[in-house]
C-alpha cells in the first residue's frame, strides 16, 4: 500500500463496524457454504442413485414380457412384435428402441490362467451400437464392420455384468482357495471361445472383456459381430438397426425370431407413464432403474432447493454488506466530501471500501471451500461404505460456481460503492 | 485556464431581492489569470455561496459562470477532480481537514496525490510560518490560526492557475498575516496564476489588481 493510501486508509477506516461486517461475514460464509455444499453433495451422491454406468445411461431401460407359470405349460410366446414394439416407439416417454438379439448358435467359453482353468457354456447378446456408446473397438463399427468375418476375426470384444465377477471373487474364489481377480486383471485376459452353428460348423475364436455395466445382465458382444456371425453359422439374420428406423428394417426384422427383449431409452426414468404403460401391457422393466430414475430426480429437486436457500441467504447477506457500507459511507461522508473537493477522484476513495469488501468474499470464499471440502472428505468417507464402486464426482463445477458468485458478488458490491460515493 | 467569467450569476436564494447591489451579482465580471483580487463581503452576502459554485460544490444559482468560457454547469465529475488537482486550488474558509491526521499528513495527502512538492518545501514552509514544531501534532489539538497556516500549505501543494483563499488569516495576527501572503504571492507568481482572495473586513495587505464589492 502506498503511503497516500495509507493516509486515505486511516481517515476511511473511521466508523467501520465490526459488528456488522462479521455479521455480513458469517452470512455470506453460511450462503456460499450451503450453495456449494449442496453442489458437491449432489454431484457426488448421484452417480449412486442414478445407475448411471459406463455402459449403460440412466435413461435406458430393458423391457421383458412377464413371465406368468400359465405361458411356460402353454408355450406362449414371450416375444415382441412389431407391432409392440411400434407402439411403445410411438409413446410420449420413448426416445428410441432397440431390440436385443440373440446368439443363434451355440458358444462355449473358456479361460486359462496360471494352470488354473474353467468354462462354461454361455449365449451372446447385442443392442443396436448407439446404445452403448463409444465402448467397442472400431473394426466392429461403420465400414470395417462390413469386412467382419469370423475366419479373420482376432477378438470378440465382450462386456460383462459387474455381478458375474462379483459372483465368482465372493462366490467361487472364496470357497474354492481361487485368485481373487480385479476388473483390470480380467480385460487383460483372453478367452477361448467356441461357435457351433446349428449345422455343426465350428469356429475357435479369442475373446477379451472390454468392459462391465452394473445393469445390463447379459454378455454382449457388437452389433456387427452378432450379425456376422448369426449369418455365418447358418442362422437367420438378426435385426440390427434400431426399430424406429424404415419400414425395410422392420420387414428384416419379421425373417428373425423376435426379440424377447427390449431396449429402450427414455426421456425421464421418473415419468409416470412408463410405469402404467409398462403395467397395462404386461411388461417388466428387469431393474429397478425407474425406482433410480424418480431417486434422482427427488435427489436433483431436494439439492435445487437448498441451493435456492443457500443463494437466499447470500444474497440476504449481500443486502447486509450494502447496507453497512451505506451507514459507513454516510458516516464518513464529510471527509470523503472533503477528498473530493481537495481533487481525489470518486474511483480513488471508492477503492479503499472496494478493496475491503472483495478480500472479505475472498475470504469468506477461501473458507467456504475449506469447509465444504472437509465436509466432503466426510461424507464420501460415509458413502463409499454404503457404496464402494461409487466414483467420486466432479469438483470443477463447484469451484467455478465458488468463483462465479465471488465475481458476481465483488462486481456488484464494488459499482455499489462507486455510484453511492459519486452520488455523495 | 485563463479566464473565470460571471454573467449575470446571483445565488438563487437571492433570486427574489430586487435590493441587489453588487460588483459581482448580476454583472458579467471577468477574472484573469496572473492577477490579484479581493472580494469584500459583508455577512450574508453570498462569500460561501461564491465560492462553493467556484469550486463545483454547489450548483443553486441562476446565470452562468464559465471557465474559458465554457459554462461549468455541464462538467462532469471526471472533469472537476482533474480541475482541482491542476487547475484550480481553494484554501476553504472552515478549511476542510482532517483532524485524525498530523498537520504534516494534512499537507502530505494532497501533495502525495499531486507529488508537486518535494518534502524540503513543505519542511521550509512549516519554518516559515512558524509551526515547524507542530509538524507531527495531530490537527484537531491545534488552534484554528495554526490550522489556516497547515489549510494554506496544503492549497499550495499543486499545479494551478487560479488559487481561491476564503478568508485566509481571519485567525492570524498582522505579523503571521504577512507572512502567509507572502508565501501565497510568491507561489502564486511562480506559477504566473491568477489569486482570489475574500475577506470581511480583517485581509492580507497586498497589491490588489482590483477589489470588487459582493
Amino acid at each position: 500500500m502506498s503511503s497516500h493510501s495509507f493516509l486515505i486508509w486511516r481517515l476511511l477506516r473511521q466508523h467501520i463496524s465490526i459488528a456488522q461486517f462479521l455479521g455480513f461475514f458469517f452470512a455470506n460464509l453460511l450462503g456460499m457454504v450451503i450453495v456449494l455444499l449442496s453442489l458437491q453433495f449432489y454431484e457426488d451422491v448421484i452417480p449412486a442413485f442414478s445407475g448411471d454406468d459406463s455402459v449403460m445411461k440412466n435413461t435406458y431401460v430393458i423391457v421383458s414380457k412377464k413371465i406368468a407359470a400359465t405361458d411356460v405349460l402353454g408355450g406362449k410366446a414371450q416375444t415382441f412384435t412389431p407391432d409392440d414394439i411400434s407402439e411403445l416407439q410411438s409413446q410420449s416417454f420413448t426416445r428410441r428402441v432397440g431390440a436385443f438379439t440373440a446368439s443363434q448358435y451355440q458358444v462355449y467359453g473358456s479361460l486359462s490362467m496360471g494352470g488354473i482353468g474353467m468354462g462354461t457354456d454361455m449365449f451372446f447378446e447385442s443392442v443396436p451400437d448407439e446404445f452403448v456408446d463409444n465402448k467397442w473397438p472400431d473394426a466392429f463399427a461403420g465400414d470395417k464392420a462390413d469386412r467382419l468375418s469370423l475366419t479373420t476375426l482376432d477378438e470378440v470384444p465382450i462386456i460383462l455384468p459387474r455381478s458375474y465377477l462379483a459372483i465368482y471373487n465372493f462366490g467361487f474364489a472364496q470357497t474354492k482357495n481361487l485368485p481373487k481377480l480385479s476388473e483390470g486383471v480380467v480385460s487383460m485376459v483372453q478367452l477361448d471361445l467356441r461357435l457351433r452353428g446349428q449345422g455343426g460348423e465350428e469356429h475357435q475364436l479369442k475373446g477379451r472383456v472390454v468392459g462391465f455395466s452394473n445393469r445390463l445382465n447379459t454378455v454382449l458382444v457388437p452389433q456387427s459381430f452378432m450379425q456376422m456371425s448369426n449369418a455365418t453359422l447358418n442362422a437367420p439374420l438378426g435385426s440390427a438397426a434400431p426399430l424406429n428406423a424404415q419400414p425395410s428394417t422392420l420387414n428384416a426384422q419379421r425373417s428373425t425370431p423376435a426379440p424377447t427383449r427390449l431396449i429402450v431409452e427414455v426421456k425421464n426414468p421418473a415419468d409416470d407413464a412408463i410405469a402404467t404403460f409398462m403395467q397395462d401391457h404386461g411388461y417388466e422393466l428387469e431393474d429397478n432403474s425407474l425406482e433410480a430414475g424418480r431417486a434422482t430426480y427427488f435427489l436433483k429437486v431436494v439439492a435445487a432447493i437448498v441451493m435456492a436457500v443457500g443463494l437466499l441467504i447470500s444474497a440476504l447477506s449481500f443486502y447486509i454488506l450494502m447496507l453497512s457500507i451505506y451507514l459507513l459511507v454516510q458516516k464518513n461522508a464529510e471527509k470523503l466530501q472533503n477528498l473530493r473537493l481537495i481533487g481525489y477522484s470518486p474511483s480513488r476513495i471508492s477503492m479503499p471500501y472496494q478493496l475491503l469488501t472483495v478480500a472479505m468474499n475472498a475470504l469468506v470464499l477461501l473458507l467456504a471451500f475449506a469447509i465444504v471440502f472437509w465436509a466432503r472428505s466426510i461424507y464420501l468417507e460415509r458413502l463409499w461404505q454404503m457404496f464402494p464402486t461409487l466414483s467420486e464426482g466432479r469438483v470443477d463445477n463447484t469451484l467455478l460456481l465458488g468463483f462465479a458468485l465471488f465475481i458476481l458478488v465483488s462486481f456488484f458490491n464494488s459499482l455499489a460503492i462507486r455510484r453511492k460515493i459519486k452520488y455523495l | 485556464m485563463i479566464t473565470i467569467t460571471l454573467h449575470h450569476t446571483l445565488p438563487r436564494v437571492f433570486a427574489q431581492r430586487t435590493d441587489i447591489c453588487s460588483d459581482l451579482w448580476l454583472q458579467d465580471v471577468t477574472l484573469e489569470r496572473g492577477r490579484l483580487y479581493l472580494i469584500e463581503a459583508a455577512s450574508g452576502t453570498g462569500k460561501s455561496s461564491l465560492c462553493s459554485f467556484l469550486i463545483g460544490y454547489r450548483k443553486d444559482y441562476i446565470g452562468t459562470i464559465a471557465f474559458d468560457g465554457k459554462d461549468i454547469s455541464q462538467m462532469r465529475s471526471h472533469d472537476w477532480t482533474l480541475l482541482r488537482q491542476r487547475s484550480l486550488s481553494t484554501m476553504f474558509q472552515e478549511l476542510r481537514l482532517f483532524p485524525e491526521l498530523t498537520a504534516w499528513e494534512n499537507v502530505q495527502i494532497k501533495n502525495q496525490l499531486t507529488s508537486f512538492k518535494t518534502d524540503d518545501d513543505i519542511a521550509a514552509w512549516f519554518e516559515q510560518l512558524g509551526i515547524a514544531d507542530k509538524r507531527d501534532t495531530r490537527l484537531g489539538l491545534m488552534s484554528f490560526g495554526q490550522q489556516q497556516r497547515v489549510a494554506m500549505m496544503r492549497a499550495l501543494c499543486q499545479p494551478f492557475d487560479f488559487l481561491l483563499a476564503d478568508e485566509p488569516v481571519s485567525h492570524l495576527d498582522a505579523d503571521n498575516s504577512r507572512v502567509m501572503g507572502q508565501l501565497m504571492m510568491a507561489e502564486a507568481q511562480r506559477q504566473g496564476a491568477g489569486v482570489i482572495v475574500t475577506s470581511i473586513g480583517h485581509h492580507m495587505d497586498l497589491p490588489y489588481d482590483r477589489i470588487l464589492k459582493l
